[in-house]
């Protein structure tokens, strides 16, 4: 299958390359570093969330867990931002990885799972502590399963790529 | 200055910490003194994460000396492997001490008699008495690189060390040649732990500076002992990236301000959260305020973490060519 020419185009403008090659310290790592911190936030606050409903820490109150969505989100938009940047950098190195799509695909499924918990559990306020886990338990569970997925997925992006760039093949 | 200064500086910490450390829980466990055995354990943890600055600069200094002298290549290789036997057992004794304090210095009514705290401090004291022996030979092979007048003959190699020697060998080749999959899922696993330690250590802190106020504090600490345990995962994995490939992390900047960092860190994390010394905070129900120095360290150790993370993703950018 032809790579389409259009990751050529990008790789060839400016911001690409200069995320690419610039040996500037705000350059690659440093959105990468954005990448990393964000999905400590992104993922860090989900798993708690799910931790505690899955029945850790059981002495503590359930439902002001909710604000800690706002740390899920702020990771989420940091992870689109800087995700998207590296996209720029490498768009035919992501985009021709399967691997790529499967990490997106078990993002999306833990976000859904996330929010459905949010719907479901945080929001219903006629619910019981009990209930609130007993309803939330299957979304929490493949909610953290998801989320592995999702970071061994993306740290094997890395291995398993088959262009480095439109003319180099890895 | 240079990496042996360092070394040089802090190898006399687990060497003569571990013994001092060993005699005080001595005393502690026959005489029955509770708060002594937290100090005691709390000091091994302690101990536990010096000895991380005190081993890797070791390598550094190495470099230093086989630049600059005629020391022969034996001698540093016995002290690299009792080193590498000493600090593993020096790892494990401040993780089951750690294992303890988080255990027994929580609960309200005195635990430290019961059956599993018994357990756990004969475990203790078996590993401290390893560690102090390992450290022993440690710092006695250490000795011999720089003074050779106390040198007798066949002392110049040690047993020990080259036990030490052939499991840096097995690790590094397990780490490197095994298969290409295994640097990969030690980074995987490596970000797995960070996610659980920052996430567990985040929602304390947070509450604490007044985030998600409705909160109890006390229960947050159930969630300690999942960050402890991404600690322990990412003590481990890097430590098998270290030794797969030292020289890309001996001289590197980044990676020496990553250790400085996780000393710094991993200390407030000890004394902070996991001892009972702040329990005044334990009290602080839904919607009160914690005092401002609790707030402080909380505010540190959120910085200090996520320094952390940014840092490891610059090791690649300090990279000495």
């Amino acid at each position: 299958m032809a790579v389409p020419l259009i990751f050529k185009t990008i790789e060839e403008s400016g911001i690409s390359s200069w995320i690419r090659d610039s040996p500037s310290f705000f350059a690659y790592w440093f959105i990468l570093s954005f990448h990393a911190l964000g999905m400590g936030l992104l993922v860090g606050a989900s798993v708690v969330v799910d931790l505690r409903v899955l029945g850790v820490a059981r002495e503590l109150p359930l439902s002001p867990l909710k604000g800690l969505y706002r740390i899920i989100w702020t990771g989420f938009w940091i992870q689109v931002a800087s995700g998207l940047l590296l996209l720029v950098a490498y768009p035919t190195k992501a985009l021709t990885n399967p691997d790529f799509y499967l990490k997106l695909l078990l993002i999306a499924l833990a976000v859904v799972f996330m929010q459905r918990l949010r719907k479901r559990v945080f929001d219903d306020s006629s619910l019981s502590e009990p209930e609130m886990m007993s309803k939330g338990k299957a979304l929490a569970m493949w909610s953290l399963v998801c989320w592995a997925g999702a970071v061994t997925a993306g740290r094997l992006l890395a291995y398993t790529y088959y262009y480095l760039k439109y003319d180099y093949r890895g | 200055m240079n990496l042996a200064h360092i070394h040089l500086l802090l190898n006399h910490v687990p060497i003569i910490g571990t013994l001092i450390t060993l005699g005080v829980f001595l005393v502690a466990v026959i005489a029955g003194h509770d708060d002594m055995k937290q100090v005691s354990l709390a000091l091994f943890s302690l101990i536990a994460i010096l000895a991380i600055p005190t081993y890797v600069s070791g390598s550094g200094a190495q470099q230093a000396l086989n630049e600059s002298s005629k020391v022969s290549m034996s001698v540093i290789e016995a002290h690299q492997g009792a080193a590498l036997l000493a600090f593993i057992f020096m790892e494990i004794t401040g993780a089951v001490s750690l294992a303890g304090l988080l255990r027994f210095s929580r609960t309200v009514k005195n635990p430290w008699t019961s059956g599993p705290a018994r357990v756990t401090l004969l475990a203790v004291l078996l590993l401290a008495c390893a560690t102090s022996g390992l450290m022993a030979v440690a710092g006695n092979t250490g000795g011999n690189i720089r003074h050779p007048e106390i040198l007798s003959g066949q002392e110049a190699t040690s047993s020990i060390g080259a036990v030490g020697v052939e499991l840096m060998m097995t690790v590094h080749h397990f780490v490197i040649d095994s298969s290409m999959w295994v640097w990969p899922i030690l980074e995987d696993l490596h970000f797995l732990g960070l996610i659980l330690l920052l996430g567990s250590i985040g929602v304390l802190n947070l509450r604490i500076l007044g985030f998600l106020k409705q909160l109890p504090i006390a229960p947050l600490h159930r969630f300690i002992p999942w960050g402890i345990a991404g600690f322990a995962v990412n003590v481990i994995t890097g430590f098998l990236f270290y030794l797969g490939m030292p020289d890309f992390y001996i001289l590197n900047i980044v990676f020496q301000l990553k250790i400085f960092t996780i000393v710094l860190a991993g200390t407030t994390l000890l004394v902070f959260y996991c001892t009972s010394a702040f329990r005044s905070l334990e009290h602080i129900g839904p919607g009160e305020d914690a005092p401002p120095f609790a707030k402080f360290i909380a505010a540190s150790s959120i910085v200090l973490w996520l320094a952390i993370i940014v840092l490891g993703r610059y090791i690649p950018f300090g990279e000495v060519t």
